[in-house]
């Protein structure tokens, strides 16, 4: 299994857009096109690759020193990479650890400079065994060496499950872990399992400081919570947190990279309030902001020294369907017609969401796969275009026939269904609402229901007891492997295939996907579940998107290569070790 | 007295007793929990039991209770869940702060609506009171992060002379003058909206009593109007404006969720939409218990200062309480 994660931080966010949407006014705009500021992708590939935003005239080199202060709108929870499972701790995760390995732009595992590991990992001709070399100039920041030990530690932590780590279905195809020497680790795989090269894409806990800590204990240990008792490996250290107020990070004094950050301090403010944190940009209080709210985008835009980087993130937008007949009133699920299903993805107007409600900062999407990425099957995969007579004609075709009150009926059920959400979330709300005028248009009933987020999550998307849900999937891993979402091998509870949906034939490309290594033949499959998939639609994709990044461009500077990459899940921060600060 | 006193005191605390057991019935009656918050949602079943039985949530819930009154009369308020932070590390800070930003307010505004509403009882419907007539209206029927907005946009972004939000600049951490400068917009915010009621209810408790007999009697005998209003009849006016301000005493700390989001106040209206969001019990408990025991507090307090101000109500044996 993969790890992926519903979207709930966006949930807290959005009970402040509800009351800002509350008093901004909300214009129809026909608004401006998400590619506002294409500039070549440094790193040529054949997948069309984000664009680089807006970057620094070259004229002037980096410089050491200053300060770049960060909004965010929630405070972190641990720094601790064992149990990091929120954006903002892995914001922190970040700066202040060194990773195993990262990615590059195009979400390919490299070695970089701050990696720990000296260069790729050697994967055995059997495709089962991964030998890894790490830098020998590695340090933690009370000068201990990053050794194969803080590795083998941290991967055999988080697959205990006494531990309660949340990335624990990542590391459970491992069969051993050895130790070679103090540089060297081997890795053997119970099977092969293509996608586990992204979880060597891993911060390292330091086992000098954790390895007497009982496993049950991790999670209270102060380790990642106390600055005090946070041994770090990145380039800056974890000095001081204000809970609710800032973090601080400053320079690491004893980073061992050949690169060396040029900023001096950082700082990571939150905010409660995302109005106030768009003003804070512009008064110039804080250099970047990561989440923008849609209503602000046209504001920011205008103010002079800041770029807003409107591309969208790894996260995507659905409705799903539920197959299981128990979950409807009248225990007939309406969703089991494949034509159905693709009526409902014509009769939604997926493009007129990401122009009016997302502002342009979002992309169609037609399979579970980043538009862009490697597994992004382009042409391949159906797109449903926005036609209500097709869709009208579809149902017709599928036995749908209208009843007294225009609601289409089909052996004495009626097609009405509740469309449920998180309440408080603005954006589905308001897509909600969409959905059930664009469905109302072609016979179909929806009555849109907003639940608390936690309550939801307990009681209806962890069960899988619900008749269609809004809900969106963030791609953290950038692995295409989606298995324990859409195969039948992964019900409720254990999985999160929480609509019910077999597809045998799909079933088995999940797993071809992750036996196969060899690169262009995972391509291939990948790109033939998504054509599938688009076709059978166990969902109707419907936007990638992502809140937009705001950078004060006159302080906040950086080279091209190193512009922030929203296609990445902490993209935002992308190669921020070689950014600077302009002092004015 | 000191034994109506104790008496008051014995009682408050069976009502403070009563409302931990209700409050934590309730929370935990809300579907979802603290596991649902932080655990991936791929996380297998038996992991995630695992994990409620580190934090001790597979227990019975009165077993709970009993754990975490067990603890708050040692004096431990708990841990957060998902970071297992002393509640009390969390908890103090943004109180004092939220104190700071609501004393502040609340004083201004008495200071200011007191004397104003008596004088406005004295000319009524003059220039002066027209004026706090029009203003109650607006501090009644703004919102206060509306208002807010209003004034960060003028002072800090047009003019550029207030700091926007926060307490401190980033660099002036803790610096007395830089808190006063901060203070002064959300202040206006909170000001306005207690203002409003104040002026309202002093300059109505004061018509009352100018209204009645032993003022005409007063004024029959030949004192001086200004006696007349400060002797006789501010004292008697007093007594509903203290039940009002005993009444408001827990606003102290509960705060302004809106206000302090809107100017990042780091309070603990803010602190407790957070943890209600992710359910963290013990901090929404134990920020329960600050605001009953104010409440408790802000009643007895009332109580004591009818009997300072009025010589007519006592407390105790024998004594009858007439008000």
């Amino acid at each position: 299994m993969r790890k992926n994660k519903w979207v709930s931080s966006f949930t807290v966010f959005a009970l402040a857009a509800v009351l800002i949407a509350g008093c901004s006014n909300n214009k129809p705009s026909d608004s401006a096109s998400p590619s506002e500021s294409p500039s070549a992708s440094p790193t040529a590939s054949a997948s069309e690759s984000p664009s680089a935003p807006p970057s620094s005239s070259p004229s002037e080199g980096p410089k050491d020193g200053g300060t770049m202060t960060i909004s965010t709108f929630s405070d972190i929870v641990s720094v601790n990479p064992i149990f990091i499972n929120d954006t903002a701790s892995g914001d922190i995760d970040a700066l202040v650890f060194a990773k195993l390995y990262d990615l590059d732009r195009n979400a390919n595992l490299v070695a970089e400079p701050w990696s720990i590991a000296a260069e790729l990992p050697n994967i055995s001709d059997d495709n089962k065994t991964y030998t890894i070399k790490l830098k020998n100039t590695a340090k933690w920041s009370d000068g201990q060496p990053i050794t194969a030990d803080d590795v083998i530690f941290t991967f055999d932590t988080v697959r205990n499950p006494d531990v309660g780590a949340p990335g624990i279905s990542q590391y459970d195809k491992i069969e051993a872990i050895n130790k070679i020497d103090d540089q060297t680790i081997e890795i053997k795989l119970k099977q092969v399992y293509a996608p586990f090269q992204f979880s060597l894409f891993a911060s390292i806990t330091p086992a000098h400081i954790l390895k007497d800590v009982p496993a049950k204990d991790l999670k209270t240990h102060p380790f990642g919570v106390d600055p005090a008792k946070t041994v770090t490996s990145g380039p800056w250290m974890f000095s001081e947190w204000k809970q609710g107020q800032h973090i601080t990070l400053n320079k690491n004094p004893n980073y061992w990279g050949e690169k060396k950050p040029h900023i001096d301090t950082i700082i990571y403010k939150i905010y409660a309030d995302q109005n106030t944190e768009v003003q804070a940009l512009m008064k110039g209080d804080v250099d970047m902001t990561q989440a923008v709210p849609l209503t602000q985008i046209e504001p920011l835009k205008a103010k002079e020294g800041i770029e807003v980087i409107l591309e969208p993130g790894p996260t995507y937008e659905y409705i799903q369907f539920n197959f299981k007949d128990e979950n409807f009133p009248d225990k007939y699920s309406p969703f089991k017609g494949q034509k159905t299903r693709q009526a409902i993805a014509h009769a939604v107007n997926r493009q007129g969401m990401v122009d009016n409600v997302l502002k342009g900062s979002g992309g169609l999407m037609n399979t579970p796969f980043l538009p862009g990425s490697w597994a992004d099957p382009g042409d391949k995969a159906t797109n449903y275009t926005y036609d209500a007579e097709k869709a009208k004609a579809l149902l017709a075709e599928d036995g749908w026939k209208p009843g007294k009150d225009g609601i289409l009926e089909k052996d004495g059920h009626r097609f009405s269904f509740e469309l449920q959400y998180n309440s408080g979330n603005s954006r589905r709300e308001q897509v909600a609402a969409i959905i059930q005028q664009n469905l109302k248009d072609v016979g179909i009933e929806v009555n849109p229901k907003g639940i608390d987020f936690a309550t939801w999550i307990d009681q209806n998307i962890t069960p899988g007891k619900f008749p269609a849900i809004l809900l969106a999937w963030s791609l953290s891993n950038p692995d295409p492997d989606a298995e324990s979402i859409f195969s039948s091998k992964y019900f409720p509870p254990a999985g999160q295939n929480g609509g019910w949906y077999v597809n045998k034939e799909i079933d088995e490309l999940w797993v071809k996907g992750q036996l196969t290594v060899d690169q262009a033949a995972r391509t291939e499959i990948y790109h033939e579940i998504g054509a599938k998939i688009s076709v059978d639609l166990p969902y109707v994709f419907l936007y990638q998107y992502g809140l937009p990044q705001a950078v004060n461009t006159s302080k906040i500077k950086w080279a091209e290569e190193d512009a922030p990459e929203s296609s990445l899940a902490y993209g935002y921060l992308f190669h921020a070790i070689n950014w600077w600060v302009e002092s004015k | 007295m000191t034994e109506y006193l104790i008496r008051r005191v014995l009682q408050s605390v069976l009502v403070l007793f009563l409302i931990t057991i209700l409050t934590f019935a309730l929370i935990h009656a809300a579907p979802g929990g603290p596991t649902q918050v932080f655990l991936a949602p791929g996380l297998s079943p038996e992991a995630a039991q695992i994990q409620a039985h580190n934090l001790g949530l597979d227990q019975k819930v009165y077993i709970q209770y009993l754990k975490w009154i067990g603890g708050l009369l040692q004096g431990d308020l708990g841990h957060t869940f998902k970071n297992h932070i002393p509640v009390g590390d969390i908890l103090w800070p943004t109180v004092k702060n939220t104190m700071i930003l609501m004393a502040a307010a609340w004083l201004l505004s008495l200071i200011i609506a007191i004397p104003w509403g008596i004088y406005n009882s004295t000319k009524e419907y003059g220039f002066s009171d027209q004026t706090s007539n029009f203003i109650s209206y607006l501090g009644f029927a703004m919102p206060t992060f509306w208002f807010g907005i209003i004034l960060q946009q003028t002072f800090a972004m047009k003019l550029d002379i207030l700091p926007l939000s926060d307490m401190y600049d980033m660099d002036k951490q803790g610096d007395i003058g830089n808190l006063m400068l901060h203070l002064v917009l959300p202040v206006t915010v909170l000001s306005l909206g207690f203002l409003a009621g104040y002026v309202k209810y002093s300059r109505a408790s004061m018509l009352e009593v100018l209204n009645q007999d032993y003022i005409r009697t007063a004024r029959a005998k030949g004192l001086k109007e200004r006696k007349v209003v400060f002797r006789h009849a501010l004292r008697n006016a007093l007594i509903p404006i203290i039940t009002i301000l005993g009444i408001d005493l827990p606003i102290l700390v509960g705060g302004a969720a809106l206000t302090e989001s809107v100017f990042n106040w780091p309070g603990m209206g803010r602190l407790f939409v957070e943890m209600a969001v992710s359910r963290e019990y013990s901090v929404l408990m134990s920020i329960t218990l600050v605001v009953s025991v104010l409440v408790v507090i802000g009643n007895l307090v009332a109580d004591i200062l009818y009997a300072v101000v009025d010589p007519r109500v006592q407390y105790g044996r024998g004594g009858g309480s007439a008000a």
